[in-house]
């Protein structure tokens, strides 16, 4: 019958390019992957690739805390600077207060979940909405984080604002932080990722806590008439996005060992970044952790590889904008039509 | 100017469409001529909806032909539909205007998007608007937000555009069953008018009132295809037949007063400043319907009672201890459920959210008493919610549907059986059968019914025919007062009346 | 997008390969050099601007010569991911790699990493402390001592001076260095003001900050520049408060587009320092190619700077560094990490 085959070829049909949807992404970073082995053999090393990881990881964590507000209904624009000035305060509790690994990753921690509580309490309490709230913010740590040090980077042996010498140094405990390897073969920084990772995925899609943060994203009267904390919820998504962000810069201080100004620079617009290319993955449509990893693993693959590959830096960006462009072009037009 | 004969304004012809395993359409065929009103009735997932989404360029057909005005059109997006003097006033009204915007913003809008004057300034909006507004006598302050209408006034915002924009054909999505009694009147006034002035409209609805009232033929859908056609006088009993494939049974209830245990009590309450003091008491096991116009306190009474609002004086109870609650939260704890109305915006939740499914819709306020630990047990959610499609009859694929893909009435199950798959103490319902068709409303009133337990139900309507068939008792709210108590059909038919022309808030000078 | 991606990598990749099927190897040249196709990377910390470009020219040029590809990378004044561009090196399997610019806490474990792969590296302008990284240096301390000597000459020993300068950059510290030296050994100095900023604006961020600091300070005739970035910053301000005959900048380095700065007329900028960029490139890769030819290059390579004034600028009509480079030779080459198989740059 006519009416039978119609049936059955219409939802082959769009369950090849559901399928195709899903996993374009997947299917891409592969290709990307092949290709770059093609043109640059030394691309597939292993230690090549753990390094495409362990650039990517920072980005990837500080993702994760921007797809949390994202789902929350939120945004975190402060994630850059909340980093940066982890790196300072990271610098400056070692090499002006003298404190230790473990006081100086505690401290650290504490101040990036005080910024996020703060970033809340603005949006929930006074009001502010999200976005303005955290742009404040971020232009605040920007000038905030050169107050105690006078606008120097912070390094061993720094001349002080009173004229004095600071008498610490980096702990080479925390530099084992952003340096060290597991097994001698995975960068530290990558398990960080990895567990932060899974962590946050767990939250998010297995729990009910994560089903109310999205619920409040979907709709926030909805969530609320149906008995949910949202006020508690906004807030503790900005107060993990702000946790994360400080560890994502105690990783680079770790890496760096100072206190530089410019530091974290480019981590706001790539950690968002990583968000939108990840609502294309598995054609989810939404901000999830898996998408945001994957989304910062795939920009990090591209251009470690065009950096091999001898592409000049400027390309680079254009690059980062052409991928997000397509997966937001994945996201939100191929296919709509359907529904 | 009145020709009812006219040329066929529009016709479409053989049309399919499929979603999936799901046929919705298999071969409608529908003409409705200039001046003419078409009902359009259907049960439930009949296609109704799918059919006006692709007259409106939403959907494109899988096959079949469509003419506007005798020629053959096809609309590749709504945009297109509209240029073409297609004008469609959805059922979800809160996409029926721009929020955000005023309502003299809204009403030109067509015109500041696009052919209008590049300079606009806030006086010359709203001279444009209040001419607009004067095309179907409407009267609202003009410089509200658009987000802060109620429904019914933000249909008519819609249809006030349409006719600036000089439709040819105007779509209605069932669009009294948000408006009380006196505001579907002026609604039907305006109809017959519009069709005097020789415009083509389908109206879509399975509220036979309105339908006897403004239909000049009827045309029932079922399963895709248009199973009858009854020109008026319409034969209703034979059409409904037609629409659900079995007669429509009236509901009849009501009785003995109850002397049930009182589970929540209202004493010398006085919601807002100035109105009169009340009381109320809702006992064990009973279904009060509230009725009354819009903005005659309905909502607000059922605020108060899940502890949103506080009255302005008096007390209220819940099993005997002075109830007021810190926000819904606690509410649902306590076990006093709401059904807010306008379920988009009160409910559900986006299609790609998780939890957006039916098994999501309806675990999410109890997702705190069934998952303690927080991990969700996806079968435990999903076994809740195959028992309920069943029991409610909800028409979907599975418990992981989403609810963007159910029709409007099925839509309501899923939130009805949300607030039964716990127990409570007070369960309140807000126009519960709001853009619900016939056959879902009786399945909504058996659940509703059929499940009280221990606890209450408050009902608010402003259709005195709902409450009719719904409720063990009748309650008619005036100015923010209980003002009857009386069961009887006449006596409410007048107290409502009485109601209406004695309001001060009038949609119309 | 997919298919454009694909071929953006593609066409990447073939111009890689194409590059790389042009080097040939040199006669009588050390091994591997006598071969050819030796491959280095050279990464950067800054991002941009024309001490860069001429830094890069010379490196391509005198890696052509040699017949080396170069992988040419920036961190773009991020530290970070300066490590991270060395470490790809070191994937890459290059047989060299030259660090220009950083800092040394965070460079140093990288840099010792690729010498354990048997890399050698070489650095500029950075102090990475190992034995084995020989040092590319222009003398900083030599060019701020050449132009403040020029100013004390031009200005006497008695004037009202400020001085643009961001802490933490080896070379603007050695080169601050030499201004603090200066002011202390000539107590008619008044050293007033002192500011700066490193961003990805430089210049206009220190224009701004140096309004606020002439308006501060209207008796300040002697601004002190150890970075040509900061003197196009002044100099914008200068020009725009209208203060041209009573400022004057004193700069370290030099490029074509500050050439043309100095001579426009009326200009503060009447005299700089500086080594050629290009010849510092050039320098790197010769001592980086007598690394990997195993021969040793000495653990520091100086270049020397060069004084150039506003008059001799315009005196002989020199517009770009090309001809800078005809007229002064001193300025056209160095005789650093030279050897006799290594070709002269084309």
């Amino acid at each position: 019958m006519t009416t039978d085959t119609s049936q059955k070829s219409a939802p082959r049909a769009s369950n090849i390019a559901e399928t195709a949807r899903r996993y374009a992404l997947f299917v891409l970073l592969g290709l990307m992957l092949l290709g770059f082995w093609w043109a640059q053999p030394a691309f597939i090393n292993s230690a090549n690739l753990f390094s495409i990881l362990q650039a990517v990881s920072v980005v990837a964590i500080l993702g994760v805390g921007v797809s949390i507000t994202m789902s929350a209904g939120g945004f975190d624009l402060s994630v850059g600077s909340v980093a940066a000035s982890a790196v300072m305060a990271a610098s400056y509790a070692m090499v002006v207060l003298q404190l230790d690994a473990v006081s100086t990753f505690i401290l650290v921690l504490a101040i990036g979940a005080l910024i996020g509580l703060a970033n809340g309490l603005l949006i929930v309490k006074v009001g502010v909405p999200d976005l303005l709230a955290t742009l404040s913010t971020m232009f605040l740590l920007a000038g905030l984080q050169l107050i105690p040090t006078g606008g120097r980077s912070i390094t061993a042996g720094m001349v002080l604002p009173d004229g004095s010498t600071a008498k610490g140094a980096y702990d080479p405990a925390f530099l084992l932080l952003g340096r060290s390897r597991l097994f001698d073969i995975v960068p530290l920084p990558v398990v960080i990722m990895a567990v932060v990772a899974v962590i946050a995925w767990f939250l998010m899609e297995r729990t009910r806590f994560g089903r109310v943060f999205y619920a409040i994203g979907g709709n926030e009267t909805a969530a609320h008439l149906a008995g949910a904390p949202t006020k508690a919820y906004r807030l503790a998504a900005y107060i993990i996005s702000g946790t994360l962000a400080s560890l994502g810069g105690l990783i680079i201080a770790s890496r760096v060992g100072r206190g530089d100004v410019s530091a974290g620079n480019s981590l706001l617009l790539d950690a968002v970044a990583a968000s939108l290319i990840g609502f294309a993955v598995l054609d989810k449509r939404r901000p999830h952790v898996l998408g945001t990893v994957l989304g910062a693993i795939f920009v990090g693959v591209l251009l470690n590889g065009l950096t091999m590959l001898n592409a000049p830096y400027y390309t680079q960006d254009f690059v980062k904008g052409a991928v997000l462009v397509g997966a937001l072009a994945l996201t939100f037009g191929l296919g709509k039509r359907k529904r | 100017m009145s020709a009812p004969q006219a040329s066929i304004a529009l016709s479409v012809t053989g049309i399919e469409k499929s979603f999936g395993p799901t046929r919705a359409l298999a071969g409608a065929d529908l003409t409705v001529a200039a001046g003419e009103i078409v009902a359009l009735m259907g049960a439930n997932g009949a296609g109704k909806s799918t059919l006006v989404k692709i007259i409106s360029g939403s959907y494109w057909p899988d096959a079949g032909t469509m003419t506007l005005g005798g020629k053959a059109v096809s609309f590749a997006s709504p945009r297109e539909a509209k240029a073409a003097g297609i004008a469609t006033v959805h059922q979800a009204t809160d996409q029926a205007g721009a929020a955000g915007l005023t309502v003299a913003e809204n009403l030109t809008l067509d015109e500041l998007c696009g052919t209008g004057p590049l300079f606009v300034s806030g006086r010359s909006i709203r001279r444009r608007a209040r001419a607009i507004a004067g095309l179907i006598d409407l009267d609202l302050p003009m410089d509200r937000d658009f987000l802060d209408l109620r429904p019914a006034e933000r249909q008519l915002v819609a249809i006030a555009r349409a006719v600036a924009a000089k439709a040819s054909v105007l779509i209605l999505d069932e669009p009294t069953s948000s408006l009380s009694t006196a505001e579907a009147e002026r609604l039907f006034a305006l109809l017959k008018r519009l069709r005097a002035q020789g415009m083509a409209i389908l109206y879509i609805s399975h509220r036979l009132g309105d339908l006897a009232a403004i239909a000049d033929r009827a045309v029932v859908l079922r399963g895709g295809r248009i199973v009858g056609a009854f020109p008026r006088p319409i034969d209703f009993p034979a059409a409904v037949a037609a629409m659900i494939g079995r007669p429509l049974e009236a509901a009849a209830h009501g009785g003995e007063p109850s002397t049930a245990p009182i589970i929540a009590a209202l004493r010398n309450v006085q919601l807002i400043p100035g109105a009169v003091r009340f009381d109320l008491d809702l006992r064990s096991g009973e279904v009060v319907a509230i009725t009354g116009t819009l903005g005659s306190g309905k909502s607000r009474l059922l605020r108060v009672l899940f502890g949103l609002d506080t009255p302005h004086a008096g007390t209220v109870t819940l099993d005997g201890k002075p109830w007021h609650s810190d926000g819904p939260g606690r509410s649902i704890a306590k076990g006093v459920f709401m059904v807010a109305e306008d379920r988009w915006q009160s409910s559900l939740l986006p299609p790609e959210t998780p939890g957006a499914s039916i098994a999501g819709t309806i675990a999410l306020p109890h997702l705190p008493r069934w998952f303690p630990a927080g991990i969700i047990d996806a079968t435990r959610e999903r076994l809740v919610a195959t028992d309920a499609i069943r029991r409610l009859g909800i028409k979907a694929r599975n418990a992981d549907a989403t609810l963007d893909q159910l029709s409007g009435g099925n839509q309501q199950k899923v939130v009805l059986a949300r607030w039964q798959a716990e127990p409570c103490r007070l369960l309140l319902l807000d126009e519960p059968f709001q853009g619900v068709d016939v056959g879902a409303r009786e399945d909504l009133i058996a659940a509703i019914r059929g499940s009280q337990g221990g606890s209450a139900t408050v009902i608010a309507t402003s259709d005195t025919e709902e409450a009719l068939e719904v409720a063990d008792r009748i309650l008619v709210m005036r100015d923010h007062t209980l003002i009857s108590a009386d069961g009887s059909e006449g006596s409410l038919a007048a107290a409502i009346g009485g109601a209406a022309s004695a309001s001060p808030r009038k949609l119309e000078p | 997008m997919r298919r454009s991606l694909i071929s953006l990598a593609l066409a990447a990749s073939l111009a890689a390969i194409g590059g790389s099927a042009f080097a040939e190897g040199i006669a009588g040249a050390p091994a591997p050099f006598d071969k050819g196709g030796v491959k280095i990377a050279v990464v950067s910390f800054l991002g941009s601007g024309d001490w860069l470009q001429a830094f890069e020219a010379g490196v391509k040029r005198q890696a052509e010569a040699l017949g080396i590809e170069a992988n040419i990378s920036q961190a773009r004044n991020d530290i970070n991911q300066e490590r991270e561009l060395i470490q790809q090196a070191i994937n890459l399997g290059v047989k060299g790699i030259i660090i220009n610019n950083g800092q040394p806490e965070a460079l140093k474990d990288v840099a010792q990493a690729a010498l354990d792969a048997g890399i050698p590296v070489i650095a500029y302008d950075v102090n990475l402390d190992n034995p084995k990284i020989p040092q590319v240096e222009q003398s900083d301390a030599d060019m701020a001592r050449l132009v403040l000597e020029q100013a004390l000459k031009d200005e006497g020993t008695s004037f009202e001076g400020g001085v643009v300068y961001v802490a933490g950059f080896a070379p603007l510290d050695r080169r601050y260095a030499v201004w603090k030296d200066i002011v202390a050994k000539n107590p008619g100095i008044k050293d007033v003001a002192t500011w700066g900023v490193v961003n990805d604006t430089v210049a206009a961020s220190v224009a701004d900050q140096t309004k606020a600091v002439l308006r501060a300070n209207p008796n300040l005739s002697v601004v002190f520049t150890p970075w040509d970035e900061f003197a196009r910053g002044v100099k914008l301000a200068v020009d725009e408060l209208g203060l041209g005959d009573k400022v004057k900048i004193y700069g370290v380095d030099i490029s074509t587009s500050d050439i043309q700065a100095i001579i426009e007329p009326g200009s503060p900028w009447v005299a700089t320092a500086a080594t050629n960029p290009s010849v510092v490139g050039e320098a790197s890769v010769r001592g980086l190619a007598q690394l990997i030819a195993g021969q040793d290059p000495g653990h520091s390579i100086l270049i020397q700077p060069t004084l150039v004034t506003k008059n001799d600028l315009v005196d002989n009509n020199i517009k770009t560094i090309e001809e800078l480079q005809a007229k002064f030779p001193a300025f056209k080459d160095s005789d650093a990490a030279k050897a006799p198989w290594i070709p002269e740059p084309k």
